[in-house]
């Protein structure tokens, strides 16, 4: 016996998991291991990240709202970039890149699922971490890394990377085609290599963990619908990103080795570029291979986060919970086969285009699945308002208005007309931008006192709400309409086109929405920041939820679970169940305890419990019985 | 009671942590096919593929490595008899085979040069021979840099589940890269 305990403690101190070993200031903030603290340094990067992007948008929204007006002050913090107190043109392209790259990637990326996998995959499973906890680590480090690369593209004499997010070649691969082309741009190449393998260290780990180390009693089909969720993501990252690579470093080649993978026939000035053969539609394929995956790996943590947030606030199981996790599967696998409609007017054969647009309307049935589902289970349910809850409400809201536009685009016909148009714009801020945002501070309000151990506060949760949800409506909602008149993305001056004129006061209406928009986010800053020092202390339960994580002591302990990781016997939406004696049943509460509450089907087959629940009843109506007489 | 769930924790942990290496392949697996994919593409549009012969060495480093992968798997069988210093001495051989693979890829770089086909060309299939060999150069490093951990471990003796992890790991690693060398080879001889 003493041999097997030797042998055992030597593996654990030498493999250090969960280890009951001292911490120090650096391993437990900076250089943590702890899935939870690694989520929280995911989560307060992105909102800096966040607070960021929407500064930056800010900035273009003045300059398409007052073009030929001077702000002095822009010159005080731009300095040579807003020379005279106007945003010059080069800076433009580069706000609206870094805008678009930071928001897709840092915050509704890696902000997202960095954030929320890492909390809740282990804790929603019964797990003591992650697969690997050091890779988790590294992944954060790679991720922070690629961050401070990226902004010190704004330290640089040439700017940051302004080929737009999607950095098509010619004007990436061209060191000197704009100034936006130089510097910027590898700096932004390489944050970008950094931020991939970031990703894939996070979601190879994401899926090792589900797969295998589920407690007790966890089997696929009792997984919360936030697990799937980020289970398919992770699996879409792991599928598309890595192609983003491949294209990442053949663009390297180009802009610096000579070679021409991308490249054909071009004039700088008044000389002949020696690169031939190549082609920039073929960055676009690896682009959008990758990058429409990319969209669904942003959508799907938020559409996970919101099924469970509705569910646990209806007090209603989730509706068509397995109609949920097949639509889930659906969109993981069809997100692969529609990038093309991204490239509709790139010369495409019309036959491709047309299996393109089948393919991508396609996807329309199980997004609107997962609507429906969950409008079905708000239906008569026991609603509870709280911020959560609005956020998520918020975000089917988005779902619905940006994913019908999504029908028009995915058109081939119609996208003649829209394409790189604001209607664009419009479409996907509200499918994939507000409505990935709103999933993504519907779960900060909800898991807020599970990973600070602290209440938010709901008034100031409220007014962040409804003014972040109203202002997100007026932003894009106008848009839709420029677009429809043909009004391109990313020009600098509406002044400079006649037929676009007509849209100014437009802008100036969308920009000073979107300034409300930013002022509302300081409701939430404030709430968030003071909350974790001075909120009101969580209780071990506060939303009454069943799932596994709100069964861990509110401190945080490396391993989560004191003593053994609980085990678990029924689904995670056991809310109000007809004969409870609450309103909720947590999965880890078995089956003999909730006599009165089960139904036939929760035993799926098993003829002994069966029997066993059978003569409960009987001995249950004999007695009651017995009374009556 | 304790030290049998740890143990068993402890067991889920190295299969959880193996999977992360299957996971790796799929992803890198994706990431050269991302190249295929353009070369397919390329060469379909534009009627042409690299056209040119490949080198000779690419046979003998194709042998090598093939060898290599052989000598890894005497090692696993010498490990699982319980016959250490073989393994050793197999290990060993597979990171020189390893070594001496890489060399040859660098050569057959140098003649490829030689008879004029420049990384830097106006016929980006013939860059992308460089590339997709270059990179799978470097997932031999890493391969050799398992298959030394593997090597290691059996030198200082470390705990014997630790041990299996790490030859387990080398095994999968360096079979992956054996076969998608070849998988990339035949690749660029079909469609020259």
């Amino acid at each position: 016996m003493s041999t097997i305990s030797l042998h055992d403690t030597h593996n654990h101190d030498n493999h250090d998991d969960h280890g009951h070993h001292k911490e120090t200031f650096l391993t437990k903030y900076i250089f943590s291991q702890d899935h939870k603290m690694i989520a929280k340094q995911f989560l307060i990067t992105g909102i800096i990240m966040a607070v960021i992007a929407m500064g930056l948008s800010i900035l273009f929204r003045i300059q398409l709202a007052w073009p030929d007006k001077n702000f002095p002050i822009l010159e005080t913090f731009l300095g040579e970039w807003a020379a005279g107190g106007r945003i010059k043109p080069d800076f433009y392209l580069a706000l609206v890149t870094i805008h678009g790259t930071i928001m897709v990637f840092f915050v509704l990326t890696a902000g997202l699922s960095g954030t929320f996998s890492n909390l809740l995959i282990p804790l929603q499973l019964g797990a003591r971490d992650m697969a690997s906890p050091f890779l988790n680590m590294l992944s954060y480090w790679f991720f922070f890394s690629a961050c401070v690369i990226m902004m010190s593209s704004f330290f640089i004499q040439t700017g940051p990377a302004s080929a737009g997010w999607t950095i098509y070649p010619p004007l990436s691969a061209l060191p000197t085609a704009i100034k936006g082309s130089g510097m910027g741009m590898t700096l932004w190449l390489i944050s970008m290599v950094l931020f991939v393998a970031s990703s894939l260290m996070g979601g190879i780990n994401y899926v090792s963990t589900v797969l295998n180390m589920r407690t007790k009693g966890m089997d696929l089909w009792k997984m919360p619908l936030t697990i799937w969720a980020f289970f398919l993501t992770a699996t879409l990252g792991i599928l598309s990103f890595p192609v983003l690579v491949a294209g990442v470093v053949l663009l390297v080649f180009d802009r610096s080795f000579g070679t021409s993978f991308y490249l054909s026939d071009i004039v700088m000035g008044t000389q002949v570029l020696p690169n031939e053969g190549g082609s920039p539609i073929l960055w676009q394929h690896l682009f959008w291979f990758l990058g429409h995956p990319e969209v669904y790996i942003v959508i799907m943590p938020a559409l996970g986060i919101s099924s469970e947030i509705i569910s646990v606030n209806s007090r209603k199981p989730i509706f068509g919970y397995h109609a949920m996790v097949y639509s889930l599967i659906g969109i993981t696998i069809l997100s692969f086969i529609v990038w093309g409609h991204h490239m509709f007017i790139t010369g495409m054969n019309p036959l491709l285009g047309g299996v393109f647009m089948i393919t991508t309307l396609i996807i329309a049935v199980p997004s609107a699945v997962k609507t429906f589902n969950y409008l079905a289970t708000l239906w008569r349910g026991n609603i509870r308002f709280t911020p959560a809850m609005l956020f998520a409400i918020g975000l089917v809201s988005f779902f619905i208005s940006g994913g019908l536009t999504g029908i028009f685009l995915g058109n081939a016909a119609l996208d003649i007309n829209l394409h790189d148009t604001y209607f664009v714009v419009a479409h996907f801020h509200l499918v994939m931008g507000s409505a990935a945002i709103f999933g993504m501070l519907a779960g900060v309000y909800h898991w807020f006192p599970k990973m600070f151990g602290r209440m938010m506060s709901n008034k100031l949760g409220y007014l962040h709400f409804w003014l972040t949800f109203i202002s997100a409506y007026l932003v894009f909602f106008p848009l839709h309409f420029l677009g429809l008149d043909g009004v391109p993305r990313r020009y600098y001056a509406f002044t400079e086109f006649e037929f676009m004129q007509k849209w100014l006061t437009v802008n100036v209406f969308v920009t000073w929405s979107a300034i409300m928009g930013a002022l509302a986010q300081v409701a939430f800053l404030w709430n968030f920041f003071y909350s974790i020092f001075k909120g009101k202390r969580a209780p071990q339960n506060p939303w009454e939820a069943n799932t596994l994580e709100w069964t861990a002591p509110v401190e945080h302990l490396h391993g989560n679970w004191p003593g053994e990781i609980p085990t678990v016997y029924r689904w995670p939406y056991d809310y109000s169940k007809p004969g409870a004696e609450e309103d909720f049943i947590p999965q880890t509460i078995p089956f003999s305890q909730t006599m009165s509450s089960n139904m036939p089907h929760d035993f799926e087959g098993n003829s002994e419990s069966e029997r066993i629940q059978r003569e409960w009843e009987e001995q249950e109506a004999a007695a009651k019985k017995a009374k009556l007489d | 009671m304790v030290q049998s769930i740890k143990q068993e924790e402890l067991g889920i942990q190295f299969k959880a942590k193996k999977f992360i290496i299957w996971l790796f392949v799929v992803s890198s697996t994706i990431m050269f096919g991302g190249w295929t994919s353009y070369y397919i593409v390329f060469s379909a549009s534009k009627g042409k593929g690299h056209g040119i012969v490949l080198p000779e060495l690419f046979i003998y480093s194709t042998v090598v490595l093939l060898v290599s992968s052989a000598f890894l798997f005497l090692a696993s069988k010498a490990f699982k008899n319980g016959n250490y210093s073989s393994q050793k001495l197999f290990l060993s051989i597979t990171i020189l085979l390893g070594i001496t693979f890489g060399v040859l890829q660098v050569d057959a770089w140098g003649s490829m040069v030689r008879t004029g086909a420049f990384f830097s060309n106006n016929n980006a299939a013939i860059s992308l021979i460089y590339v997709v060999s270059g990179f799978h150069i470097l997932h031999i490093f890493a391969g050799i840099c398992l298959v030394f951990s593997a090597l290691m471990g059996a030198y200082k003796e470390i705990p014997l589940q630790r041990r299996i992890y790490r030859m387990e790991i080398a095994s999968i690693f360096w079979h992956f890269i054996d076969i998608l060398w070849i998988y990339l080879y035949v690749f660029l001889l079909l469609n020259s």
